[in-house]
């Protein structure tokens, strides 16, 4: 199914997806914070950064088109605060917003494409993030997963029998928010399912790993290469 | 003998009002599978889920003599390994092995005995070579024995399994019935399937509207409630 297909493409092997979890994910913040850091003052800042990423998707031989279509999806809300931007009068902050957010999108899904899940979960968690935001993130990402799919098996029922997408607001607001309120209460029921599925195979909490990540020498040399690289990014685009 | 499951006057209702159980009564012996039969919404799915704890009605539910409770469900549950219905609830991480290995892993054992666990599950199960497969991509046989592998590598004492032919094909329903007469743990089975209840089980008992109506042989219970294809006049 679809939605699985980033899940599917954390799984494959490349030299990016060999690096320790805990690695990427320090090298993946720094790189928000360069680029964050970076000056608002036109969405040309942002493409240094966005041919690193691109470099990094090459090497970690992840579909090109898919990933950058994805990331797309934070523009609905980036556009709503650039266009605060530009009906304020600074129309290049709000290209600049724009620019950023969705380098930042591509950035992470980099991460989570090139990275299983409960690696990634761990990895927070060992780098000190609270084991009650470790909970949540991995909770919201199965459900994310388990709606994704109910809402294709409606959208899957709707057109075999000649209907459209339902979740789509062209199909009529009443129609829709019904659909909605069908595809929660689903959702709700699946997730319990699963929750009680692992519950009777003794979970009391949180997500063991089966393989203990080593850190070696070779991601202590990603990681390193990571930071110097986000420092150039940044200055490179500071002292022009 | 200490029978492995024994329910006594069990009642549940939902929280929306539903009586699901009203009185169940209920012993499984040592090496004995008993198919659990009846109607959709008759209870069985709930009354399986008694078996470790999941749901708590009034009444009690003894597992190997001992009575579940809140503070000993946690450690029932090792013994009492229930396979769901939908595989998709069970199987959740990214590969096989990975999500075999969760149960041993959540038993407290060390990565390494639980991948060993996980390994000699899927060797039982006749899943070998398929470790680093995503489990979304199988075939619905294959999910449903990485399911049981996955209660079997907690190596239980008792296994519950909810309509285990559900989307099998009749191969994949064979090649199951074959897996679990196999495997020496009793187990209680709800099934729809009367020739699959009939392979795999030494008797049988019928829920009606979350009560036992009647317990005898698969093939007895089949005909008293009109429960297979026997009464039906072919296409002329
Ligand atoms: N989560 C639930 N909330 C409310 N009622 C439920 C729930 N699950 C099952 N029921 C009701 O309880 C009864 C028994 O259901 P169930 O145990 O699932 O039956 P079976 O597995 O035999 O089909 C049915 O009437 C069903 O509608
Ligand atoms: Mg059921």
């Amino acid at each position: 199914m679809r939605h699985h297909r980033i899940a599917g493409w954390s799984l494959l092997d490349s030299p990016l997806h060999r690096r320790d979890a805990r690695a990427k994910l320090l090298a993946t913040l720094l790189f928000l914070l360069a680029l964050a850091l970076a000056p608002q003052s036109s969405a040309l800042a942002a493409v240094p950064f966005a041919l690193v990423l691109l470099a990094a998707l090459f090497f970690a031989r992840l579909p090109l088109l898919p990933l950058l279509l994805r990331s797309a999806s934070v523009l609905p809300f980036s556009i709503v605060f650039a266009l605060i931007e530009w009906a304020s009068g600074h129309g290049p902050h709000g290209g600049a917003l724009l620019a950023k957010s969705y380098v930042s999108a591509l950035a992470v899904l980099l991460l989570a494409a090139s990275t299983p899940m409960p690696s990634l979960l761990h990895a927070m968690e060992s780098l000190g993030v609270p084991r009650a935001f470790v909970l949540i993130a991995q909770s919201l990402f199965r459900y994310l997963f388990v709606i994704a799919e109910v809402a294709q098996r409606m959208r899957l029922a709707s057109l075999c029998r000649g209907g459209t997408s339902p979740l789509r607001p062209s199909a009529g607001f009443r129609a829709s928010a019904g659909s909605l309120a069908v595809l929660f209460a689903r959702s709700q029921q699946r997730a319990h399912g699963i929750h009680m599925a692992m519950l009777s195979r003794g979970f009391h909490g949180s997500l063991p790993l089966a393989v203990r990540p080593r850190f070696r020498p070779s991601d202590a040399g990603f990681l390193a290469a990571a930071c110097a690289l986000g420092a150039a990014l940044y200055l490179s685009v500071t002292l022009r | 003998m200490t029978p492995v499951i024994e329910v006594r006057d069990l009642y549940y209702s939902y929280e929306d009002g539903a009586q699901a159980l009203s009185g169940i009564n209920l012993t499984v012996g040592t090496g004995e599978t008993v198919a659990l039969l009846g109607a959709n919404g008759s209870g069985k799915t709930t009354l399986l889920l008694h078996l470790n704890g999941l749901l708590t009605g009034r009444g009690t539910v003894l597992i190997g003599g001992v009575p579940l409770t809140p503070s000993s469900a946690q450690r029932l549950r090792a013994k009492v390994g229930v396979v769901f219905q939908d595989s998709d609830d069970q199987l959740f991480l990214p590969t096989v092995l990975e999500d075999v290995a969760f149960g041993p892993l959540n038993q407290g054992h060390p990565p390494a005995e639980a991948l060993r666990r996980a390994r000699a599950a899927l060797l039982s199960t006749g899943l070998a070579g398929i470790d680093d497969r995503a489990p979304y991509h199988l075939s619905a046989g294959e999910k449903r024995r990485v399911a049981l592998a996955g209660v079997l590598a907690m190596e239980p004492d008792i296994l519950i399994l909810d309509e285990p032919t559900t989307y099998l094909d009749p191969p994949a329903q064979r090649n199951l019935a074959r897996l679990l007469l196999a495997l020496p743990q009793p187990k209680l089975i709800a099934t729809h399937d009367v020739r699959f209840a009939a392979a795999v089980a030494h008797r049988a008992v019928f829920l009606a509207a979350g009560k036992i109506a009647a317990q005898g042989t698969v093939e007895d219970l089949a005909k008293q409630y009109d429960w297979d294809w026997a009464s039906f006049s072919p296409r002329p």
